[in-house]
């Protein structure tokens, strides 16, 4: 039973982590809170399962969706948040009310030109269910919770080799610490803010997608419950901080499994990672990998 | 090589350098002293792109300036070492000098010069693998100056190079500048410290309020009645 509930708390946690790195990869490097990212989650199950229906290839579903979607990222950066925060003295909440406004227009979007409806991946893998005895305990595992695991895993060992083990990604960490410098030591510095939103915004359309394989249903109301819930996950890691934000990730997973599960909690399973949140920040206020604030 | 010509920079309303001009020869050392304020950090951010004028215009080896972003001006070999340090915190030493070479295309020559930083510096050889943020600002100073010099610049730039350290090693920053300019390096330095700066430069500029209120050899500065009695002490 335990062992069953901890696989499921991971598979949960790892899209968590998945739909959240985006927020804090552009954090790291803007300063600002991008809720637009669940609107990348949202549009990204869509376009994944247009093409999915259209040519019948899950894998094709998931390249184009993060291909497209992440351009679309670089787009948006383009043309509305670094205008914007090029302006002098623009106030952090500018960004952030662009953000909620986008995100609410993607919300939208979906619903007129997709309609209001749920739809189906109806993704058929070989084996509907595995069943395993482990230490004389049954445990069934879904091929789509093995997807999820190994695509989030794969994707996450990407987006580390990048940061920690490329020319580019050293770029990126350093012009996540001080845009100005990097720029005068040679970066290209929009560079490093495109990087964010294709890797970002293609992260979060895969997890968009993986959401819809596993529970088999999208609706336009997909983004809601990720773009509050993706704030919690940021900021309990630690903003800005990728390492931080899977372990935000697993931990909220986790939390949200075993309490409800052991627990008869008065409080609804999505608000259960705010509690998680609060307490932590009263224990450690810069999040769990987060650095003090210089002033 | 380098050539500034009625500069005119505004934060918002306003204006804090009202149209200067100036100029670094070949192989020069030029110091700009000033006070608190006068704008020697803006004048420098301005040549490098950081913050950009209201009119004028900067010319380096015939080149328009103006219109280019900060990473252009590294790639035709301008370094600068900012006020107040700022290396990068989370990055190790060897990150840091790395990142100076960014716009170094040749792997070879990025091996020769953090041979030659280390050479410089035996200090940060020693401590090529710790996080920049945990040195010591003398430390950092020393880091700062090598990663300005991991581009091979040909005009070097140096804000306030003493500010913050102890005056053995001021003595150590303003000689390696010395030798630096020596090898033929061009350079421009902004200094509080008139008397070091005017020590080892060709020729200064002394910036008050904005305005370029003097210039000279450096020697006839240091004798200069106004000089020594506001900066000379
Ligand atoms: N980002 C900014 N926004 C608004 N005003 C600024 C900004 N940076 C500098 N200033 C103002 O411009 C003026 C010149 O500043 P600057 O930093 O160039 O002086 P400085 O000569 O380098 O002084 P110091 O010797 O103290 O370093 C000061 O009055 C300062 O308050
Ligand atoms: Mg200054």
């Amino acid at each position: 039973m335990f062992l069953q509930q901890l696989i499921n708390a991971l598979t949960i946690g790892s899209l968590y982590a998945l739909t959240a790195m985006g927020a804090t990869l552009i954090y790291g490097i803007l300063g600002i809170l991008d809720i637009a990212n669940a609107g990348a989650y949202l549009v990204g199950a869509y376009v994944g399962w247009y093409i999915f229906h259209a040519t019948g290839s899950i894998v094709l579903a998931f390249i184009g969706s993060m291909a497209l979607v992440g351009l679309g990222g670089v787009v948006l950066q383009r043309t509305v948040y670094s205008p914007i925060l090029a302006k002098p003295r623009t106030l952090s909440i500018i960004p952030l009310v662009a953000a909620v406004g986008l995100f609410t227009m993607s919300s939208d979007a979906v619903r007129l030109i997709c309609g209001a409806g749920t739809k189906a991946y109806n993704l058929k893998f070989p084996v509907m269910v595995y069943k395993f005895t482990v230490f004389g305990k049954k445990l069934t595992i879904q091929p789509a919770w093995i997807m999820i695991f190994v695509l989030t895993a794969v994707l996450l060992f990407i987006l580390w080799f990048i940061l920690n083990r490329t020319k580019l990604g050293l770029a990126w960490r350093a012009t996540a610490e001080d845009a100005e410098i990097a720029g005068v030591c040679g970066v290209n510095t929009s560079y490093a803010m495109a990087l964010s939103y294709i890797l970002g915004y293609g992260f979060a359309a895969a997890a968009g997608i993986m959401t819809g394989i596993l529970y088999n249903s999208i609706t336009p109301a997909l983004g809601e419950v990720p773009s509050y819930k993706m704030l919690a996950i940021i900021v309990l890691g630690g903003l800005g901080n990728p390492l931080g934000t899977v372990i935000a990730g697993l931990l909220i997973g986790i939390a949200e499994v075993f309490l409800s599960v052991y627990f008869n909690l008065p409080i609804p399973k999505d608000a259960i990672a705010f509690v998680v949140l609060i307490i932590m920040l009263l224990i450690k206020p810069s999040g769990l990998l987060g650095r003090k604030n210089k002033v | 090589m380098l050539e500034i010509r009625d500069l005119n920079v505004s934060y918002g309303m306003m204006e804090v350098l009202h149209g200067i001009s100036l100029k670094v020869e070949d192989k020069e050392l030029v110091s700009v002293i000033g006070p608190n304020g006068a704008g020697k950090s803006t004048l420098i951010k301005t040549i490098m792109g950081i913050v950009k004028p209201k009119s004028g215009t900067v010319t380096y080896d015939g080149q328009d300036l103006t219109k280019m972003s900060s990473f252009q001006r590294a790639q035709l070999g301008i370094g600068y070492v900012p006020e107040g340090r700022r290396v990068f915190g989370r990055l190790s030493v060897e990150d840091n000098l790395k990142m100076g070479a960014y716009a170094v295309k040749d792997k070879e020559r990025l091996k020769k010069n953090i041979s030659r930083v280390y050479e410089i510096f035996p200090r940060l050889g020693e401590r090529s693998r710790q996080l920049a943020g945990t040195m010591s600002g003398g430390e950092q100073q020393m880091l700062a100056i090598g990663r300005a010099l991991m581009l091979d610049p040909k005009l070097l730039l140096i804000d306030e190079v003493s500010m913050g350290l102890m005056p053995i090693m001021v003595n150590t920053c303003f000689q390696v500048i010395k030798e630096l300019n020596d090898e033929g390096i061009t350079i421009l330095v902004v200094e509080q410290n008139a008397n070091k700066a005017l020590k080892v430069a060709d020729r200064g500029y002394v910036l008050e309020t904005g305005n370029i209120v003097l210039t000279d050899t450096a020697e006839n500065l240091r004798s200069n009645e106004m000089v020594r009695s506001a900066y000379l002490g």
